[in-house]
């Protein structure tokens, strides 16, 4: 190409000068990484000569049959699920609550957003502190109230464990849910309201009726976003409970990690990981579809 | 609607204990950085009564603010000294910013005003590697980057959270840059301007507040970010979410220090949140709702 060709492209209308640098980072990182991937799936490294070996499709074989694996993707769907489930429902309750101008709510939705810059990590290792058995304060507060023992340490406990997490997990980002729903709510018209009262419509159907419906798109949003970061749950496990006890809360992600770097599994690593995008990639395309999500 | 005042005043009170309770463990966490052991370990616990101390700031960051005696503070600046990790998030978290800011401008601007087959595709691909799980890139990153030299220095961090942030940064300034009008720059360009004179007169200036307020996301997510630090760094550098775990040793876990790097890291970004309050909704929604 001569300068002039270049000058050309460069000056003309012609949106690809514009796009240049941002697919080439999207390559170089992405699809590059991804193709990347899927060769190592292919590969398992060989610690004694230090190489990596081609193994066919031996790590795919060994995923379906890899019984840890189904029990972390099954940890991971009930993390999913329930962390949704409560952050929305939660979220909407504090959210029409909120939905005031009282006496300082402005500056609790203030407050509400601090905790979404907190470091994930930083946040486990708070929920680490208050759920300890010996002087966590939130252990402290449930033995109170008679539901927890003291001899049971919330985070040891198999039963107990990915509850533990959990809490984390919703106390962060049910904020994110109220902030969201709350400028939903805002823009609602007030028309229909009026309309509704008059007809004599109960607050429960008005909300039924009116509010979910015409907070249908924002909701679905906010389940699109936080759904995609669920799925891929690492540092609070990471920090909270590496996993255990014994697998309780084994995550694909943390499966995934701990394959490649702790047991210098690649291979293997490679197709756990590749997994979970695969999942992430055909559940969130799915919901963009059905729920007709556009940016 | 109108409501009677009892009514009122029972939903204020709920307000505050609600939000009351999301706040407790900000208090409570900030509240150990500024306690003795004894107060940390103690049972019940203690909420409010304790003895306060600067201990383990003066641990973690090698200082001494006077309350405590000076052989408080190891030489060297402690076991814990963690200034420079402060300093490598800083590093890391305002670089990434100025990558990820840079490249999306100039493709939002094209994204927002070229119409071009393909634009929706286009967009739905940015959004796309939105979802890829950070496992899933830092696995063939930590392979790429040990073959490139990049593990373990800022430049290796650097690109790739500068490029985890390209999504959000596209789609949210391409948000911002739809809020200005397009008569704007079909007059300029029937008056001969050229695209870039656009761009760089007209729409950078006009689209200065949305700008800023991508970037204190983006400085935001990576601050807060876990994953590829821990995977793609060693000893050369460390940001404080990674850190954070290093107090965790085999004699127990050094909380009162931990919290007290968790405070100076979380802190700042409380009120670098505050400059943002008017887009942070829209920011979160990757542009997608407008306030």
């Amino acid at each position: 190409m001569s300068i002039a060709q270049v000058k050309r492209i460069a000056i003309s209308d012609s949106p690809w000068p514009w796009l240049l640098p941002l697919v080439a980072l999207l390559v170089v990182f992405t699809v590059y990484p991804l193709i990347y991937n899927i060769w190592l799936s292919f590969h398992e490294f060989v610690p004694k000569q230090r190489v990596l070996k081609y193994v066919g499709m031996a790590n795919w074989i060994q995923l379906v049959n890899d019984g840890r694996f189904w029990g972390a993707l099954g940890v991971t769907f009930l993390y999913f699920f329930i962390a949704l489930t409560v952050e929305i429902i939660l979220g909407m309750s504090v959210a029409m609550l909120l939905d005031a101008e009282l006496p300082g709510f402005a500056a609790l939705r203030a407050i509400l957003s601090m905790t979404l810059v907190i470091p994930p990590a930083i946040a486990g290792m708070m929920f680490l502190l208050m759920e300890d058995s010996q002087f966590g304060v939130l252990s402290y507060f449930l033995g109170q109230l008679g539901l927890l023992d003291k001899s049971t340490p919330i985070l040891g406990t198999s039963s107990l464990a990915l509850l533990g997490v959990l809490v984390a997990e919703i106390w962060q980002w049910t904020p994110f849910m109220v902030l969201i729903f709350m400028a939903g709510l805002r823009s609602l018209p007030a028309e229909p309201y009026e309309a509704a009262s008059i007809d004599g419509a109960s607050s429960f159907q008005m909300f039924r009726r009116l509010t979910l419906p015409m907070m249908s798109r924002v909701i679905a949003v906010a389940v699109l976003l936080r759904g995609i970061d669920l799925f891929r749950v690492f540092d609070y496990v990471f920090v909270m409970t590496s996993g255990g006890p014994g697998t309780a809360t084994y995550t694909v992600s943390l499966y995934a990690w701990q394959q490649t770097f702790s047991f210098l599994k690649w291979g293997y690593g490679a197709t756990l990981s590749l997994t979970s995008l695969v999942i992430v990639m055909v559940m969130a395309n799915l919901f963009i579809r059905v729920a007709k999500v556009r940016w | 609607m109108h409501q009677s005042k009892l009514v009122r005043t029972v939903r204020t009170i709920a307000g505050w204990l609600v939000v009351g309770a999301f706040f407790f463990p900000i208090y409570f966490w900030t509240s150990v950085a500024f306690r003795d052991s004894k107060d940390i370990f103690n049972w019940p616990p203690i909420i409010f009564n304790f003895q306060p101390t600067m201990r383990n700031f003066e641990q973690v960051f090698g200082i001494s603010f006077g309350f405590a005696r000076q052989d408080a503070v190891a030489p060297g600046g402690g076991n814990f000294y963690m200034a420079p990790r402060l300093w490598d998030s800083i590093v890391v978290a305002s670089m990434s910013t100025v990558l990820a800011i840079t490249v999306a401008t100039f493709a939002s601007y094209a994204l927002s005003r070229m119409n071009f087959r393909g634009r929706h595709q286009f967009v739905n691909w940015v959004l796309s590697t939105r979802m890829m799980p950070p496992v899933a890139v830092a696995i063939p990153m930590f392979f790429i980057f040990k073959q490139f030299n990049l593990l373990d220095t800022y430049i290796g961090v650097i690109l790739i959270h500068g490029l985890m942030n390209l999504p959000l940064a596209v789609l949210l300034l391409k948000s911002f840059f739809d809020d200005i009008p397009a008569e704007i720059d079909e007059s300029a360009l029937l008056d001969g301007a050229s695209r870039w004179t656009i761009f760089r007169r007209v729409v950078l200036p006009m689209a200065k507040g949305g700008i800023a307020a991508t970037a204190v996301l983006c400085f935001i997510f990576s601050w807060t970010e876990f994953l590829f630090v821990l995977t793609l760094t060693q000893t050369g550098l460390k940001t404080v979410p990674v850190v954070s775990s290093t107090f965790v040793t085999s004699i127990g876990t050094a909380w009162g220090n931990m919290a007290a790097l968790g405070a100076a890291a979380i802190v700042p970004a409380f009120f670098v949140v505050l400059l943002v309050q008017r887009h942070l909704v829209r920011g979160l929604t990757m542009g997608s709702l407008k306030q």
